[in-house]
């Protein structure tokens, strides 16, 4: 039976130095990037409260303060914490950007797949119209 | 340690010395950490009751990746995991993505590690009265260690995996009976519980850590060709690890929860740890310190395991450089990969922040997650049930492939709502990689060898 | 220079001995063997041991 074997190149010492190199890099852009640019993490904000000096003044319990107190906190030190919260308010046009990329992602992951493992198929069990 | 098993004449492999508790150690040893260090800032993001909330739908969502994982790995025994199984299953694009995934989470998770490690030397050396303490060569102490270990060889590592992890799971159950949590001496949920501080956005929002609790449990499955009857072992240590971590999330969650205030449970850096110091008990502070060195060295050793072995398949059927397809012949575990990913570990762990490594592991886990759902519901597709045999077939198909989709679909949003940046860049990295991938990259690799499997033809081609 | 700084130095020193370790004994195999010996692993290695019975083995043929 005539079945076409891809033969693939081979590849140099330097291709495969560079391949690896090029991987490498593009992982760490990846993830420095964000770093860099100042873009990292989610929004803060904090929440008023009526005195920063005292327990009380946090809204912390008696219990509460107790263990603050055992973990080395002062109201002073622990203020910063208690009143810190996270701002959950976003842009539904992000969000809308964000999904396409991560449908689209794996459409084209898919869809690449497919061709790529229709040649694997039909080189492992020979073409469809040869059976 | 036996040797000559593997040898087929010129031939040489990886080692076939593996049984189930070592699979289980694997597992539950890469994920232990979790409960050491960060599953609290699930905490910080939606308060106590929404962490545990989170804890337990991400249970679910890790139920359905064991039961899917269980299926196909059973049937498609290889190293390289989930990478062989999209290579057979799916398509070689797919299998490129899917195994840059896994040496992602993992090598993210080893770099987690050995960061925290450091710290921690760093707060004894600084309680022992020292000025001036450094955390930078304890943490790459750690992962040169580590990689050392891993490149001598495979039953050694996993043997010191398997006693650090249950030194490390006794002192969380230890500390959980310490704290009599059946009065209320010690635990007084009712002082610290206080509802729902963010509604139910918070919630949503804490499932981004809430994968935490369970990260790297579906790396069983890379030592598949280590193990000596992987069909057999893989769902049964797999299974066993899915259970164990829900029982030791279960016992942190209640232990945190009833001792410390959320707002700081959900920025510390190692809760368990300060728990203990809570009880004012000497010896817990010893036993749970030690369990989080433990734990965060049997994790780090797991993860060089499982990314070395992710490269080095890839290597192995040209995806990367050919070079890194290499078995050491004595050794015999893929030293090249083994080598090149500790420069990689060493320049996330010197130089970023925890939060941000850690999201980009668990980011990396996500995506493998939902190219799990849609691989099953393929699988079953090309491959209906009486076609080929199954080691295991799990129940409800395809329910848990649908639930594990949409449970993917709400953690995508929890990490857009904390991290959205990371997640654009993650992606177009993985975009970029891809198209690399299929018009350079794809041209040295032969098409017909990636197709290794005893298996019919697939249905539809 | 105090006590914690030696072990700071020690750690230095033993990352260096393993990581030079690793890299002499890769260089060292790379030399000593052949290179279509040391990359001949094949994933089809693990059929033998499947548990999968004989008539189901290769549809393909």
């Amino acid at each position: 039976m005539a079945k076409e074997i891809y033969v693939p190149p081979k590849q140099s010492a330097f291709g495969q130095l560079f391949d690896s190199l090029f991987l490498l890099g593009l992982v760490l852009v990846a993830l420095f990037a964000p770093l860099f640019l100042k873009l990292a993490g989610g929004g803060k904000i904090d929440i008023p409260v009526q005195d920063k000096s005292t327990w009380e003044g946090l809204g912390q319990t008696a219990q509460q303060a107790a263990q603050w107190v055992k973990l080395g906190f002062t109201p002073e030190s622990a203020s910063s914490i208690i009143t810190s919260r996270f701002d959950y308010s976003f842009n539904p046009v992000e969000l809308a950007v964000t999904i396409l990329v991560i449908v689209g992602y794996f459409a084209l992951l898919f869809a690449f797949s497919r061709s790529e493992y229709r040649e694997v198929i039909d080189e492992r069990f020979g073409r469809r119209s040869e059976q | 340690m036996t040797q000559t098993t593997a040898i087929h004449g010129e031939k040489i492999s990886l080692l076939r010395v593996l049984g189930p508790a070592h699979v289980w150690a694997l597992g539950v040893g890469i994920v232990l950490v979790g409960e050491f260090m960060g599953w609290n800032f699930a905490v910080g993001k939606g308060g106590a009751v929404a962490a545990l909330i989170a804890c337990w739908v991400a249970g679910l969502l890790y139920t359905c990746v064991a039961m899917i994982d269980s299926e196909v790995t059973s049937t498609v025994a290889a190293a390289g995991g989930q990478y062989a199984q999209a290579k057979h299953i799916v398509g070689p694009l797919m299998a490129f993505n899917v195994g840059l995934y896994l040496v992602f989470a993992y090598t993210m998770l080893e770099a987690a590690n050995a960061i925290t490690l450091g710290y921690l030397v760093q707060t004894v050396g600084t309680m022992a009265g020292f000025a001036d303490v450094h955390d930078k060569p304890f943490i790459v102490l750690t992962i040169m260690f580590l990689a050392w270990l891993n490149y001598r060889g495979v039953y050694a590592t996993l043997t010191l995996n398997l006693v650090l992890t249950a030194i490390a799971f006794s002192a969380v159950v230890i500390l959980f009976a310490a704290t009599k949590p059946w009065t209320h001496d010690m635990l007084n949920h009712q002082a610290f519980l206080n509802g729902l501080p963010y509604g139910w956005v918070g919630v949503i929002a804490s499932l981004h850590f809430g994968l935490w609790y369970y990260l790297g449990i579906e790396g069983t499955c890379q030592a598949a060709e280590e193990v000596r009857s992987p069909a057999r072992s893989l769902p049964l240590g797999t299974m066993t690890g899915m259970i164990t971590l829900l029982i030791a999330a279960t016992m942190t969650w209640y232990v945190c929860s009833g001792l410390m205030p959320w707002e700081y449970l959900g920025q510390a850096t190692t809760p368990l740890f300060d728990a203990a110091r809570l009880t004012g008990s000497a010896p817990l502070m010893v036993l749970l310190f030690v369990g989080t060195v433990f734990s965060t060295l049997a994790s780090a050793n797991g993860c060089i395991n499982d990314a070395s072995r992710a490269w080095f398949s890839m290597g192995r059927d040209r995806y990367l450089p050919t070079w890194f397809g290499a078995v050491h012949p004595k050794n015999r575990t893929p030293y090249r990969s083994i080598v090149f990913l500790v420069p990689v570990a060493v320049i996330f762990a010197y130089f970023a922040p925890l939060d941000q490594v850690i999201t980009f592991s668990i980011l990396s886990g996500l995506l493998g997650y939902t190219y799990m759902s849609l691989n099953v519901m393929i699988f079953r597709r090309k491959w209906p049930l009486n076609t080929i045999r199954r080691g295991y077939i799990h129940p409800f198909h395809p329910l848990p492939a649908l639930v594990l989709l949409f449970l993917c679909s709400v953690t995508y949003f929890a990490v857009f709502l904390g991290y959205g940046t990371q997640l654009i860049a993650m992606m177009i990295f993985f975009a970029v990689a891809s198209l690399w991938f299929h018009f350079h990259r794809y041209k040295y690799v032969r098409r017909g060898d990636q197709f290794t499997m005893q298996w019919p033809r697939p249905a539809g081609y | 220079m105090n006590q914690f700084q030696m072990l700071e130095y020690a750690a230095w020193a033993l990352s260096a001995v393993l990581g030079l370790w690793m890299l002499l004994d890769m260089i060292k195999t790379n030399r000593t063997y052949d290179e279509d010996l040391l990359t001949s692993s094949k994933e089809g290695q693990i059929d033998d041991a499947l548990v999968i019975d004989p008539p189901h083995q290769g549809g393909h043929k």
